[in-house]
């Protein structure tokens, strides 16, 4: 494990969690194109994991682990909201957004999928988790 | 406890252009300066709008909600909307969530002002 930490569920501290797990990550290597991936989804994880299951009480803090072996870099977020509802899980369509058929809000989720290779999402009880994975290095990695 | 950079987004007009330099994160905290300084560049009537985010750091999803409602209203109102000023990280956001089909990504001010990447799907 890199490392292991928890973020107070208050509005901006994703950025806290975004330091900590870049700075966890400095000795991987890891390209800067896949970095910025894994900070976005870092990011908007923690944003998700606060609003949505912690309700951004201070009391409800989200738990980040960082994780590495078998050549990926793992990082789990935790909250104490339980399962999400399907409704969380709408496809954001820009051109619905601007007619006003979707709002325009609705990117997070999308943009955490789109950042990294594996995304898994389990419930247990009060724990919602969800862990994303990112390999350390991508052929089409061009700025290593 | 996170800080958090002020936003600041002053409107400078060129060649009938109105270009909004986007400051700091573009956020939640964002949507107020961003608001005003929409209301004060459409106030003149520009051909077009160009969102500068040189000077923009951190930028998540609702930061990017807050772009889609300009677009929205720009599209509504017949402006056009321009951007330069993106890292390539941005730049490559901007593309997946489609911003990018519906507002001319330039590399600088000065294409953006011409509008030399072609125009947006308005």
């Amino acid at each position: 494990m890199l490392d292991e930490f928890e973020v107070v569920s208050t509005e901006g501290n994703e950025r806290v969690a975004i330091d900590r797990v870049g700075a966890a990550v400095t000795s991987l290597g890891l390209p800067a194109k896949r970095l910025e991936r894994l900070k976005t989804a870092v990011g908007e994880a923690t944003m998700n994991a606060m609003e949505h299951g912690s309700e951004y009480r201070a009391d409800r803090p989200v738990a980040i682990r960082v994780l590495t072996g078998d050549g990926a870099v793992r990082v789990q977020i935790t909250d104490l909201g339980g399962a999400r509802p399907d409704a969380e899980h709408e496809i954001p369509d820009l051109e619905a957004k601007l007619e006003g058929l979707q709002r325009p809000r609705g990117w997070g989720l999308f943009l955490i999928e789109s950042m990294v290779d594996e995304l898994r999402e389990t419930s247990e009880g009060s724990q919602h988790t969800l862990e994303r994975g990112l390999r350390l290095k991508e052929a089409d990695d061009g700025d290593a | 406890m996170a800080t958090h950079e002020v936003p600041a987004a002053p409107v400078r007009r060129r060649d009938g252009v109105a270009v909004i330099d986007i400051g700091g994160d573009v956020n939640r905290s964002a949507e107020a300066s961003l608001e005003a300084a929409w209301l004060e560049a459409v106030a003149g009537e520009p051909k077009a709008v160009v969102l500068s985010f040189a000077g923009a750091g951190y930028i998540n999803s609702t930061g990017i909600a807050l772009i889609v409602g300009l677009l929205a209203r720009g599209r509504a109102a017949g402006i056009e909307l321009r951007a330069y000023g993106l890292t390539p990280h941005y730049r490559e956001i901007f593309e997946i969530t489609r911003l990018a089909d519906f507002m001319a990504i330039n590399p600088d001010e000065d294409s953006a002002v011409r509008g030399a990447e072609g125009s947006s799907d308005v």
